[in-house]
Order: structure tokens, then sequence, then C-alpha cells
């Protein structure tokens, strides 16, 4: 028997496959979000951070390849987990009630960022497929990056463009609270399903993980809360 | 004098494995509230039984709170609202007059419908029989100061056996996992040098068996925890997990 493979088709061994392909997801979208904060810099200190990171390839085609596969292999055995799940209980109970909140019990049960796992992590799909056609495949010294005042600012440009727009505003928001959420469950679920941590420490760590996504979470959203009063600040000055 | 409750019951209903099973309204008047909730349903069983009707099946044995075998989800939570009590130790002075008390049974996939609140929890037996046991010589028990267990494995140990296997982790699953049971196995026997030497094909033996059995997987809610009758700790699946990682080692370096 592979030893590999009978760990990989065990329960364990997806959760463990999820957990250690969602570590490099985490370490990837923090050092996305710290590469983003460049944007309060200005122009030339964006743009200088893109080139720089785009002057790292042909390595960078590596990583970024590597962030493919990580990403499908995360996708893929969430899939079969998920659907192992709903094929463990064919029939639902009439009536559904959190034990978390029980009368003299005051560890909570199953959080809401929990029971969502697989919806954020949907959006998270369907926000990275857009996020790339709007900011990767874009040219970025084309119209796109053109600001109101009739210059191009590159890709710094096409991010206060497409920002600027109220509906992409709003959906960027939505899509970061959704990775926040997810990544308030998923730092914490990859401690327990390593078992790095004992019965002391777990309430710690899903202190800990919670802080972590709402953070990520409002660093990433104050971009286009940014953008957008950096553009209504330009209109009243009328320049 | 006792106190007495008017309860109006949702009964889950179901003749045999095959049976699509219903709902039934039972009007439970003159409830005790002394009364444990398996009393109550006795009563209720009498009644329907003067009435030459079929009384509703259900598992129990000590009603002491320390064997495991009942167990009924009750407004939604197994062994009903209070924490750490089995459904035998649950007093109906927990309910208000005229309050309405829906009763179903354990729903998972490894636990099959037997009838109306009995499910078969014999896939727990099976996990317990695909490792969840010490190889011991039988003989005069060896002195106990020659094995040194340290004191807080001892301490952990002993809280992971106070697990009953009721199945009431699996029941509050929202994957109907029954993770926290095969953790607490492992963790108890794991802990202690006796069941040390066998950690690896125990952990390996007891989860190849629960994902056969049809058992959904842990995603951390923690859900069993707070079900749990004897409170025991999803620590102990954060055990299981690592020594399941560590179990693989072996497989990769074993000779055969």
């Amino acid at each position: 028997m592979n030893g590999s493979s009978s760990h990989s088709r065990s329960s364990i061994g997806k959760k463990q496959l999820v957990a250690a392909t969602g570590l490099f997801l985490i370490l990837f979208v923090v050092a996305h979000l710290a590469g983003n904060l460049f944007i309060y810099g200005g122009p030339e200190a964006f743009n200088g951070y893109a080139k720089k990171l785009v002057g790292l390839r042909p390595g960078l085609y590596f990583l970024e390849a590597a962030l493919l596969v990580v990403f499908l292999i995360h996708l893929d055995a969430t899939a079969r987990l998920v659907l192992e799940n709903l094929r463990a209980r064919p029939t639902g109970y009439r009536q559904g009630a959190p034990a978390g909140d029980r009368q003299g019990h005051s560890a909570a049960g199953g959080s809401f960022a929990s029971r969502l796992m697989p919806w954020t992590g949907a959006v998270i799909v369907a926000f990275v497929i857009w996020h790339l056609l709007d900011f990767t495949f874009v040219d970025r010294d084309g119209p796109a990056g053109i600001l109101p005042d009739g210059r191009s600012y590159g890709l710094f440009g096409v991010v206060y463009n497409s920002l600027g727009n109220p509906v992409h505003c709003v959906l960027y928001i939505a899509a970061m609270l959704c990775v926040g959420t997810h990544l308030s469950h998923g730092i914490q679920s990859f401690i327990q399903t390593f078992g790095l941590v004992g019965e002391r420490r777990l309430p710690a760590v899903r202190r800990i993980s919670n802080a972590l996504g709402i953070a990520i979470a409002l660093a990433y959203s104050s971009i286009p809360i940014y953008v957008q009063l950096s553009f209504w600040v330009f209109s009243r000055r009328g320049v | 004098m006792a106190k007495t409750i008017n309860l109006i019951l949702n009964v889950w209903r179901q003749k045999g494995a095959q049976d699509k099973g219903r709902f039934e309204v039972y009007k439970a008047d003159g409830i005790d509230t002394d009364m444990s909730f398996l009393e109550m349903l006795d009563v209720v069983n009498e009644r329907l039984m003067k009435e030459g009707k079929e009384p509703i099946a259900f598992d129990h044995d000590c009603r002491e709170g320390i064997c495991g075998a009942c167990g009924a989800v009750v407004n939604g939570r197994p062994h009903g609202p209070m924490a750490k009590t089995t459904l035998c130790q649950l007093h109906m002075r927990r309910f208000k007059d005229n309050d309405t008390v829906t009763i179903e049974p354990w729903r998972a996939r490894g636990f099959p419908i037997v009838k109306d609140l009995v499910v078969d929890r014999s896939a727990f037996d099976r996990i317990m029989a695909s490792g969840g046991f010490i190889s011991v010589k039988t003989g005069s028990a060896p002195e106990a100061n020659a094995v040194p267990v340290r004191r807080r494995d001892a301490e952990t140990a002993m809280d992971a056996a106070a697990c009953i296997g009721c199945g009431a982790c699996v029941a509050a699953c929202p994957n109907a996992s029954a993770m926290l049971f095969v953790g607490a196995k492992v963790s108890h026997f794991g802990l202690l040098p006796q069941g040390r030497v066998e950690a690896k094909e125990r952990v390996r033996g007891m989860v190849a068996r629960m994902d056969a059995e049809g058992f959904g997987n842990c995603s951390n809610h923690y859900e069993c925890e707070a079900a749990c009758p004897k409170g025991i700790s999803v620590s102990t699946i954060a055990r299981m997990n690592r020594e399941y990682l560590s179990s693989q080692e072996m497989i990769w370096t074993k000779e055969s």
C-alpha cells in the first residue's frame, strides 16, 4: 500500500492537505497585502514596487505556478470533504440549534465563520478571477491607467480607476470581508488540524485567529475607501 | 408538593429501517417536574399502550448518566438543553408549562435508524475493534508502581476516558463527524505507557474504520464539545490529528 496516497485519501489526510495549502495561501494573502499598502506611498512607490516584482521574473513564474497548484489542491480537497460531509447526514434535523449556547456551557460552538467556510471560499474563487481580469491581465499603460488629470499613472492609475467605481469599491470590500471571515476560521483550523496546541492554548489561538481575520479584512478594505476619499477630495478641489 | 406541567411532544416515529418515518404529535399532560426526561417518555408510553398504540422506542440502560445508551435530539440539541447532561439525567423542571418539545433520533449515515428514536451505533463498536484496545498478556496484574505515568498524562487520559460512546458528538456535528469519539479513544489509550506501544497502528486503524463507516469530516465547529455529556475536549481531536500525521512516517519507512 502506498503510504502517501492512503494519507491523502483519509479524512484527516485531506484536512491536513487543506490546512497545509491554506497556510501557503494565508502567507500569500499577507504578502500581497504588504505590497498593496505601497499605494499609500503614491504612484512612484506603488509602481516601483510593481516593477520590482515583475523584475523577479522568471523566478516569479515559478512562484505563480506553485500558487495556482496550491490553490487548486486546496479547492479539490475541500470539495471532496464538503461532498462527504453532505453525504454523512442524508436526513437533517427538523429543529437545529447550535449546541454551544446551551445552559451552563460557556464555550461557544461553531461560529458563523466556520459554517460559512464553503460559501466564503466560493466568493473568494469568484473574486480572484475577477481581480486577475481587473488588475493583472490589463494593459497598464493603456487608457485604464489615465486619471482625470489626463496623465497616465500606469498600474497606480488602473487601481484608482477600478476602485473609484463605487460598484467595484463595494464589491471589493464585500470580497475582503469574505477573505477575513474565511481566514478567521482558517488560521485556527490550521493550528487544530495539525494538532499544534492543546486544550489550554486553544481559546487564545481562536481569539488571535479572529483578530487576524478582522485585521486583514480591514487593512485590505482601507484601500478602496482611501481611493474613494481621494477622488472625493480631488473633485472638491476641482483640479 | 410536586409541580406538574403539560407538554406537547413532536416525536419522530419510524417503524423500521425501511420506513420513511414522520413526526407525530402527542400530548403529555400532568408531567411531574421531578421526573427525568426518560421517565416522562415512560409515562407517555404507558398511556399510548393503554390506548392500544405502539409505544415510542428509545434506548436506555443505567439511567445514571454513565452508560451512554440513551440519547435523542431534544429541541435541536443532543441530550437536550443542559450542558454536560445525558438525556436520562435531564429533568422535566428544565421545561416550562405548555412547552412544545421536538424529539428526534441521532441523524447520521453512520447511525442508521432502527426504530423511532433508536439508532444502530454498532459503527462505534467496529471503530473500537479496529484499535481501541491495548494488547496485553492476561495473567496476574503487574505491580502498580512498576510503570510510572506522568501526573498530567494520567489526568488527561482520564478526562478522555470519560467518553461513554453515546454518539452525541456525531449528532451535534454539522458534518456528522465522529472525530471527537475517535479523538477521545486515541487520547485515552495513547497517553498511557501501556497504550503508547500500539499508538500508531491504533490511530490509523480507527481513522480508516471511521472513514469507512460513512461519518463526515471535522471542520472545527466544536459543536461536539458543547454537546458532549462528559465534556470531552476538542483538544483530543488535535492530538488525534497530530498522531495520525506522525503515524504516516511509519508507512513510508515500513518494510512490508
